[in-house]
């Protein structure tokens, strides 16, 4: 789902600016950000701010989300970003919700999904008024206009026009969220239920103005590396081999030349959890369960928590790769400060939940702390034979399931993968749930493909599979997506 | 026989990270008539990125014409030019 276009290049130059400020000890100036990247005589990026203040504006709640705050939280308006920063260092903000809403970078979408265009003839028929079940439409200078307050987003008026003049505008964090989670707000702002929203990222990566941030938690990894005697250890995801255009062993090279004490290979844990899910798989599966489901992907786990509640006894109870990973560091590294760093947003609400695990990272962050720290992955060696962890199939879509497999000798298997937590899928998802159908093996990744396409992602979906297939020693296979049977 | 285009592309970190990945599906995304016309190469970091004067990365060389801001398109375009009214016919 990672996607090169401006919005995301403007987080990862913001993400590069803090990293740099903060080794440069220079955190104090971290509220000329906005002034750098918005300079005095110089017309908004986006033809839709309409000034560079609300430009600036935009920046600022944008550096307070890669703070780790929710924008939401914010009670003083004057209070500096600096001041922000001390607090961030100060303590841990464990409370819920990964994802946030820069209000001022919102607003920018229809109050309405429905809109009369210009082609309305003002028609003397108008069907559209007679239609609408609200009375939400009324004639205003010969031409229909729908009073947004009223509109209920049937679409009744759409098809009711001969002029084809009414059209839908969707919202895209709202079309995106496969939960319902982000809605609009009385001051039409989107904002985001907790309650609801299983951190898949959809909205982050569909939003045109990249109004939905997570929130960071670099800014304390960075602290940490820089106190004394602090242990501070790094753990890559299996999907790391797609982000760069280097071998694994060039990155964890460069990730201790940024500073961390040790690096480890996610895709080690992902053994046991492949090991200890196929041995739970073949119990459940003896014992009478009709089928079971993967555990590794955080948002589907969610998704199980908080919506398809009914899922929730199927889902294996394997810890997944990350936690299994963090208790290798453990035994080694007992004092550490123990980071993930991966492509996915769920992951941080996952980690929270763990006292293993004591921050996440994404892979767009690595790539900026590359750049503040001027760290170019092309100056390292290409070192001689590496050891090929094949649990680096964790990364895509079927190749959990793979890996299960090859530990399993129990009731012959009926697998299904669920590939992408669209609408559609979880409807599937919904299905499964009433016991209807022949699956004993579900895999599901939130993500279409797996982690090679997570929201936080360097690369887009396409070149990350690319660069996996070349460097990681894995060929990630294209998932075999089976159509749903009823039984 | 016409020489072939040189793209170089940044292969440097920075470039990478701040949208140059997109190049690396370039090959199979040039237009048919291009795919044979044009030799793809990596560059290591020639340090554009350091003064702003050459603007924004991500950095793309065609011939010796460099792109800043670099994008499928803009490189494509540029190659197009090169093919039809080039310097080293």
């Amino acid at each position: 789902m990672a996607q090169t276009n401006n919005a995301t290049l403007i987080r990862r130059e913001i993400i590069t600016r803090l990293c740099k400020l903060y080794i440069e000890n220079r955190l104090e100036d971290i509220d000329r950000i906005a002034l750098e990247m918005a300079p005095r005589n110089t017309t908004p990026v986006s033809g839709n701010r309409c000034c560079i203040h609300k430009s600036r504006a935009i920046i600022k709640y944008r550096v307070m989300a890669l703070l780790g705050f929710n924008v939401s939280d914010e009670t003083d308006e004057l209070e500096s970003l600096y001041s922000y920063a001390l607090r961030a260092l100060s303590h841990k903000e464990p409370e819920k919700g990964v994802l946030t809403v820069v209000d001022e970078a919102c607003t920018s979408c229809v109050k309405s999904n429905y809109v009369v265009s210009n082609l309305c003839r003002g028609c003397l028929a108008s069907h559209c008024m007679v239609t609408c079940p609200r009375n939400a439409i009324t004639m205003e200078h010969g031409q229909a206009r729908i009073d947004p307050l009223k509109c209920v987003g049937c679409g009744l008026c759409k098809d009711a026009c001969p002029y084809h003049a009414i059209i839908y505008m969707p919202i895209p964090c709202e079309e995106s969220c496969p939960v319902k989670a982000i809605y609009r707000n009385a001051e039409g702002v989107e904002e985001i239920d907790y309650d609801k929203c299983i951190h898949c990222g959809r909205c982050m990566v569909a939003c045109p103005f990249g109004a939905v941030m997570y929130r960071s938690q670099i800014i304390n990894v960075l602290h940490d590396i820089s106190r004394p005697n602090r242990q501070v250890v790094a753990m890559l995801a299996p999907a790391i081999s797609g982000q760069f255009k280097a071998t694994y062993p060039q990155i964890a090279t460069a990730v201790k030349k940024l500073g961390f004490t040790d690096v480890f290979e996610v895709a080690a844990g992902a053994v046991a959890t492949a090991r200890d899910e196929a041995h739970e798989l073949k119990e459940v599966l003896e014992q009478g369960q009709q089928f079971m489901t993967t555990s590794c992907c955080p948002a589907f786990v969610e998704l199980t928590e908080k919506q398809l509640t009914g899922l929730k006894p199927y889902v294996s109870h394997t810890p997944s790769p990350m936690r299994y990973t963090a208790d290798i560091v453990r035994q080694q590294y007992p004092d550490a400060s123990v980071v993930f760093i991966g492509p996915c947003v769920a992951k941080q609400a996952e980690a929270r939940r763990y006292p293993g695990i004591d921050y996440v990272m994404t892979f767009e962050e690595l790539g900026a702390l590359m750049i503040a720290m001027n760290i170019d992955l092309q100056t390292f060696e290409a070192t001689e034979q590496e050891e090929v962890i094949a649990e680096r199939k964790f990364a895509f879509s079927n190749g959990v399931l793979n890996s299960v497999t090859d530990y399993y000798d129990g009731p012959s298997l009926n697998p299904l993968v669920i590939s992408g937590l669209h609408k559609k899928n979880i409807a599937s998802l919904r299905r499964i749930t009433t016991g209807k159908h022949d699956w004993n093996m579900i895999e599901v990744m939130a993500c279409e493909g797996g982690c090679l396409a997570g929201p936080a992602g360097i690369s887009s979906p396409e070149v990350a599979r690319k660069l996996f297939n070349a460097q990681s020693g894995v060929q990630a296979e294209h998932p075999l997506i089976n159509e749903m049977k009823q039984k | 026989m016409k020489q072939m285009v040189e793209v170089s592309i940044c292969y440097g970190t920075l470039c990478f990270v701040m949208g140059g990945s997109a190049f690396e599906t370039m090959g199979e995304k040039l237009p048919d008539d291009l795919k044979n016309k044009v030799s793809i190469q990596g560059m290591n970091c020639p340090g554009y990125c350091n003064s702003q004067e050459y603007g924004r990365p991500p950095f793309v060389k065609v011939n010796n014409r460099l792109i800043a801001e670099a994008n499928l398109n803009k490189v494509i375009e540029s190659i197009r030019k090169e093919v039809e009214h080039g310097t080293n016919q």
